[in-house]
Order: structure tokens, then C-alpha cells, then sequence
């Protein structure tokens, strides 16, 4: 094409008389053109055909295939359709014109003609061709991209028109649907996607659900077609041509023609695979929760057998107590003159040392129990404390205690009770181990505060051993420990934990002694009433 | 002397195991302090206290161990026995070899623990006897003349009146004279029972 287009243009003439063709041919040689000659109909067809010419000059009269005839036939055949036909014909009347142009004709010259006459038509019919013809290149140039494009794309493309027939398919939505895109065309995209009936032909969407309604309501790409409204759905199930249902995911778009809806542009794909991959992902991570809840808890069981000896005494305390008691009450029982008085009051210190052994089996069954029982509002007061009781069961051996400090304007938080307080006793239990190696008297303060609108900051400071110069990138992570009979699983396990409360842990170097721990927690949304509790 | 006022002494950080011992022993007939800590209790020490002291052997602050450490170096002779919780048996072996009477583990039942208690009045008794009859001794010892002194170390030593009166260079007559003193200042008439009598008291006086 090129090739031509650097040439001249090829003009064609076409005479029985050959007087006549030496004439045209003296007229227009040496103007630019590349000349062509035919005597007759059918010698016409063959050069346009194999030359393809712009112009065509045409006699009307002549013997065998007169010159509307080979018009017609030029015009039918989409190789040569597009060559401008001039006719040259004495014939000089109204309707010999109007047959012509009927018949696909470009224009009309009568004879005897003008030689600059033909110049200047011939000039403007080649140049109009030429145009034409570029003009046509750089269409199915572009149209050849974008079916590229269309062919490329890996998701099913529709055009469909108002009532939802497939006006175009590109070659993944046939491979989608299970069908050839010839058998997609003019098929119902809600029949066959959907097996939802067709709506009556040039019946609008909206007569429908005015009407009765064959069609469901709310079936995914309607709105777009009748109302014009861009949709995205996915895990939509759609259907193949063969009846097989999968999972799609869908963009809609409203076709328009100026203001006016045609209908829809509809990008989909089958997202079996991608949901499969989705729900792997959700296994794996459902997984790494169950493992993190377990070893929380094995963890929390751990604790508890550190702590065994110390709610052993826990324990024995208030039994001791109800013991000795219960001795005293029973003396007085055999005294010649009970007090009952006294008995009554010594009866209310069994049953209340009763509720204190009972309460730290309470708390112990709470701790290790499993699985966690996911978030709550908590008070982060009330935490605290259950924790530090809990940490005073080894506390008895620190001179310092724990101190907890919350401040005014701390309000609830949204964790899980059981991790956040096995966090909390862990980083206490640590610090106060800290305090007892370092010969610390200062207590172990836990305290709490605001640390934005939306996170607690809950922190425990120890006056103890510090921290290794290289904590700080080992701290966190398992196996590391600086203690001799620890796994070093803790902080790991506590850094776990805090994530899945959606807080953050860490640690800071205080300007004195000891170390600070650190961990933060979401407020929990719309505290205003709990909180003034 | 034996008619001193025995007082059982608790020491026990819990208030209702304080308490509750302390009810329980009053209700025994026995007289009884309680102090929620070491501190207390060592605030509050005198020689002159007599009875026993029920030490629980973990308490926040000073600790049992410490208390009894402490009571050691100021000689004191109230007999403990440690209260110990589960696996504080290591601890106990500790306290016994620093000179602990006894320990009962929590809880323990009454019996028990008044068992213990009352053996530990007898020995505190005894001790307290056996420091009375000594400090008479040494009472003695302290009205002997220095002349008295000298002639009773070398009836101890096992010196015959003769060569007590050589060395000494003086009558045989003379030393008999001291001699009768000593025994009768001493309130023996036995050389055997004057020798036992002084050495029993060798740790608290400068003899021999």
C-alpha cells in the first residue's frame, strides 16, 4: 500500500472506440497519472481488479458489458467497490446521470468533453480516492490494535445492547463461556450467563419492572443496561454454554450514544482459581492463628507451672486460715457457755477466706483456659489489676511489689482479656525477675496512658538489670534469651500476640537503671458509657 | 523462775493466717503476739521474752531465714519453728542446721502444729532452767576472793593440797582453809560436782 501510495495514481480508461481512448490518453499522459486502457467490459474488470485504480473513466455505450454494467460489477466486488467511477457518455440526459449515480457512479462527463474538463475531474476524484483510501489504512490499522488488544486481554469483554444481546464477544469471553465467539453474538448475555428469560424484544427494562417481571430484579449488569449505572460485583455465579456454573467477578459499563443508553460494556472473568488461591491464603492464616492460640496457651500452661509453687501457697494461705478457723469454732462449740457471737463472727471469716482460695482458682482457670475467647471491651484498670495480683504470686519474693498507675483518661480498650493479660504478666514477671537479680528495692510500676485518640499505651518499668547492648535487634525474636533457663519464646509470643489486638510492643532504655516494656492497644469505639464505669 | 510467762510469738505476713493462729492458740490457752513482719518482731525483741516464735519461713521484705539469722547473733534462745509452704523443704533443711527447733507445712493440721509448739515450750523451758542454774554458778564463781579463784582452777586442774601450798608458797593449813570456802561459797561438798558446775559455765566466764 505503501509502495502505491508513493506512486502515481492509476487511472483507468475504458472505450469501445479507440479513437476515444487515444484522445483521454493524450489528455492526461504526462500529468502524473499511471494510465491504464481497456476496449471493452470485461478487459475493464480485469485491470481494475488486478491495478486497482483511483479513477475510472467509463463508457456508458458499448458493445457486450455496457458501462453500467461494469460499474455494477465493480461495485460488487469489494476489490475494486471502492474506485471512483466516472462516466463518459454522449447520452447527455437527466435520467442516464441519475442511473449512474445510481449504480455507484462518482460523476459524469458528457461528450464530446473538455480536455481540461477531464483534467480537473480526474485530478479531484484521484486525490478524493487517495484520501479515502489512507484514510481507510489508518482504520484497519487502528481496528487491527484494538482487536489485538481485545484478543490479548485475558478477561471476557461483551458489548451488549439495551436488552442485554451480545453485540460483541472477544475471543476470552468465548473462551470463558465455552463457546465460539460466532455463537455468542446475538445471544441473550442474561439467557446464557444468567438463564434468566430474555426480555421481549424492544420491550425496556423499565416497562418491566414496572409490568410483571420476567426477569429478577437486582440481576447483576440490568442496572447498567436499563438504568445506566456502572456495576462491580464479584463471586458472582455465572454460566457457561454448557450449563456449568463458576464464580465471576464483573464490571459493567453503560454504553451511550450521546445521552441516549445503548446498552453495556461488560468486562468479567472466571475467578475459580483466584478464589481457591484466596481461600488457601485464608487456611494458612486461620492456621498460623490456631498455632499462635496454641502456643499462647501452652504457653500461659507454661507460666502456670513456673507459678506452681506460688498459687500453692495462694491456696494454702486462705486453707490454713479456714483450718485454724474451723479448730476455733469447734472449741467454742464444746465451751460451757458458747459465745455465738463470736462463733458467728469466726463462721464469716471461713466463708470469706472460702471466696479468697476460690478467687485464685478462678483466675488460674480463666488464664490457662483455651481457646481465647476473642475481643472485648476491657477496662484497662481492672486488667491491670487481676494482672498484678497474678504477678504477686512470685512478687512475694521482690521487696519492691508491682505498682500500678492508670491514668484518668485512660478509656476502655478492645483486645482479648486472656493475651493481653498473659502480655502483661509476662513483661511483669520479666521485670520483677529483673528487680530480683539486680537487687532492685524499687517496685515494678506498670502504668497506663493515652498515647493518641485511638491507642492506650501501656508500659512497665522495671529498676533492675537492663538490657543487653544488642537487644534491641534480638529482643523480639524467638530463641533469643538472656535468661539461662528460658526457652526465649516469650516477647516473640507477646509481639504475636499484640499484633492480633492490632497494637505494637517494644522496649525503651530509661535514663536510670532497669528497662521499659511497652505495648499498645486500640480504644475500643464508643467508649463514652463503659468508660465512666 | 519456771513460773516465767510463756508467749507463743507469730510471725506471719497473711492477716488471716495470723489471725485465724492466733484465735486458735488463745483458744488453747495460750498467750500469744502476733507481728505481720520480721521488722516488727525484731523491733519488739528482748532477751527476757520467753516461749517460742511460729516464723513463716516466706515473707515479702525480711524473710524468716533472715530473722532467725539475726536473732542468732543476738544469742537469742526462743526456739522457732519455721511454717513452710509446698517445696520449701530445702529451705527448712537450711533453717534446722542454723538451729531451728522444727517446721510444719501449710496446712497444717492442729494437732500438729500445738505438738510442736509444746515441745518447743519444754525446751524453751529447759533452756531457760539450764541458763538459770548456770547464771547461778557464775554468781557463785563472782563471790570467790581472787586468792579463792586461783586455789579453785588448781582443785580443778587436779592439784593435791600439797603442791597447791608449794606452789603457791604457803601453808598446807592455808590452802585447806581456802578450800572449805570454795566448796562452801561454791554450795558443794563434792570436787567432782564443783568441776562439772565451773565447766558448764566455761563459755560465760574466764575460768581455767
Amino acid at each position: 500500500m505503501t509502495d502505491q501510495a508513493s506512486t502515481e495514481p492509476t487511472v483507468l480508461l475504458v472505450d469501445d472506440n479507440a479513437q476515444n481512448l487515444k484522445v483521454l490518453y493524450e489528455t492526461l499522459k504526462d500529468r502524473g497519472y499511471h494510465l491504464l486502457i481497456a476496449n471493452d467490459g470485461e478487459k475493464a474488470l480485469t485491470l481494475a481488479n488486478r491495478h486497482n485504480p483511483e479513477v475510472i473513466l467509463l463508457d456508458i455505450m458499448m458493445p457486450d458489458l455496457d458501462g453500467y454494467q461494469v460499474c455494477e460489477r465493480l461495485k460488487a466486488d469489494p476489490a475494486t467497490a471502492d474506485s471512483a467511477v466516472v462516466f463518459l457518455s454522449a447520452l447527455d440526459d437527466v435520467d442516464a446521470k441519475l442511473r449512474g449515480f445510481s449504480l455507484g457512479g462518482a460523476d459524469y462527463i458528457s461528450k464530446p468533453f473538455q480536455a481540461q474538463e477531464v483534467i480537473a475531474r480526474v485530478g479531484t476524484h484521484a486525490r478524493v480516492i487517495r484520501l479515502e483510501r489512507a484514510l481507510q489504512e489508518r482504520n484497519r490499522e487502528l481496528e487491527s490494535d484494538q482487536t489485538r488488544i481485545l484478543n490479548a486481554i485475558s478477561e471476557g469483554i461483551y458489548g451488549l445492547d439495551a436488552q442485554g444481546d451480545i453485540a460483541f464477544a472477544n475471543p476470552a469471553a468465548a473462551m470463558i463461556s465455552g463457546c465460539t465467539v460466532e455463537e455468542l453474538i446475538g445471544t441473550n448475555f442474561f439467557e446464557l450467563h444468567f438463564r434468566q428469560p430474555r426480555p421481549c424484544s424492544g420491550a425496556l427494562w423499565q416497562d418491566d419492572e414496572a409490568g410483571t417481571s420476567e426477569s429478577s430484579p437486582g440481576l447483576p449488569v440490568q442496572a447498567t443496561c436499563s438504568q445506566g449505572i456502572s456495576e462491580h460485583q464479584r463471586n458472582v455465579t455465572m454460566y457457561r454454554a454448557d450449563g456449568s456454573g463458576f464464580p465471576a467477578e464483573y464490571r459493567a459499563t453503560p454504553k451511550k450514544e450521546g445521552d441516549r443508553l445503548t446498552g453495556a460494556v461488560v468486562v468479567f472473568r472466571d475467578i475459580t482459581a483466584e478464589l481457591e488461591s484466596e481461600q488457601a491464603l485464608d487456611d494458612a492464616r486461620d492456621l498460623v492463628q490456631e498455632q499462635r492460640d496454641q502456643l499462647a496457651h501452652a504457653s500461659r500452661m507454661a507460666t502456670m507451672g513456673e507459678m506452681a509453687a506460688g498459687f500453692a501457697h495462694e491456696v494454702n494461705q486462705p486453707l490454713t486460715a479456714i483450718t485454724n478457723y474451723a479448730r476455733v469454732a469447734l472449741r467454742m462449740l464444746r465451751a460451757e457457755e458458747p459465745d455465738p457471737e463470736l462463733l458467728s463472727q469466726t463462721l464469716e471469716k471461713i466463708e470469706a477466706q472460702s471466696h479468697r482460695a476460690s478467687e485464685v482458682v478462678r483466675r488460674i482457670r480463666g488464664f490457662v483456659r483455651k481457646p481465647a475467647m476473642g475481643k472485648e471491651v476491657l477496662s484497662v484498670t481492672g486488667l491491670l489489676n487481676e494482672t498484678r495480683q497474678f504477678a504477686e504470686v512470685d512478687a512475694r519474693n521482690n521487696d519492691g511489689g508491682v505498682e500500678v498507675r492508670v491514668a484518668d483518661d485512660v478509656p476502655d480498650v478492645l483486645a482479648d482479656p486472656i493475651q493481653v493479660q498473659q502480655v502483661a504478666l509476662n513483661l511483669i514477671r520479666n521485670a520483677l525477675e529483673s528487680s530480683r537479680g539486680a537487687g532492685s528495692h524499687e517496685p515494678v510500676e506498670v502504668s497506663a496512658s493515652m498515647v493518641s485518640d485511638t491507642m492506650v499505651r501501656i508500659e512497665v518499668r522495671d529498676h533492675g538489670e537492663g538490657l543487653p547492648d544488642d537487644a534491641e535487634q534480638k529482643l523480639f525474636l524467638p530463641f533469643f534469651t538472656t535468661k539461662e533457663e528460658g526457652m526465649g519464646i516469650g516477647l516473640a509470643l507477646c509481639r504475636s500476640l499484640i499484633q492480633a489486638q492490632g497494637g505494637e510492643i517494644g522496649f525503651e532504655c530509661p535514663a536510670g537503671p532497669g528497662a521499659v516494656f511497652f505495648f499498645t492497644l486500640p480504644v475500643a469505639p464508643a467508649t463514652a458509657n463503659q468508660g465512666a464505669e | 523462775m519456771t513460773d516465767i510467762q510463756q508467749t507463743v510469738y507469730v510471725v506471719e505476713d497473711d492477716e488471716a493466717v495470723r489471725d485465724s493462729l492466733e484465735l486458735l492458740l488463745k483458744s488453747d490457752g495460750k498467750a500469744v503476739k502476733t507481728y505481720p513482719s520480721a521488722t516488727d518482731f525484731l523491733g519488739d525483741y528482748s532477751e527476757d521474752m520467753a516461749g517460742c516464735i511460729v516464723l513463716d519461713i516466706r515473707m515479702p521484705g525480711m524473710d524468716g531465714m533472715e530473722l532467725q539469722k539475726k536473732l542468732n547473733a543476738r544469742h537469742s534462745l526462743l526456739p522457732i519453728i519455721f511454717v513452710t509452704g509446698h517445696g520449701d523443704v530445702p529451705l527448712a533443711v537450711d533453717a534446722m542446721k542454723e538451729g531451728a527447733v522444727d517446721f510444719i507445712q501449710k496446712p497444717y493440721r492442729e494437732e500438729a502444729l500445738l505438738e510442736k509448739i509444746e515441745s518447743a515450750l519444754e525446751q524453751d523451758r529447759e533452756q531457760r532452767k539450764t541458763l538459770g542454774e548456770r547464771q547461778e554458778i557464775v554468781r557463785r564463781i563472782k563471790t570467790l576472793t581472787p586468792r579463792e579463784t586461783e586455789i579453785m582452777e588448781r582443785m580443778i586442774a587436779g592439784q593435791a593440797n600439797k603442791v597447791i601450798a608449794i606452789e603457791l608458797d604457803i601453808s598446807q593449813r592455808t590452802v585447806e582453809i581456802h578450800r572449805s570456802r570454795v566448796m562452801h561459797k561454791m554450795g558443794t561438798h563434792s570436787l567432782a560436782h564443783l568441776v562439772r558446775m565451773v565447766l558448764s559455765v566455761k563459755d560465760l566466764i574466764d575460768v581455767g
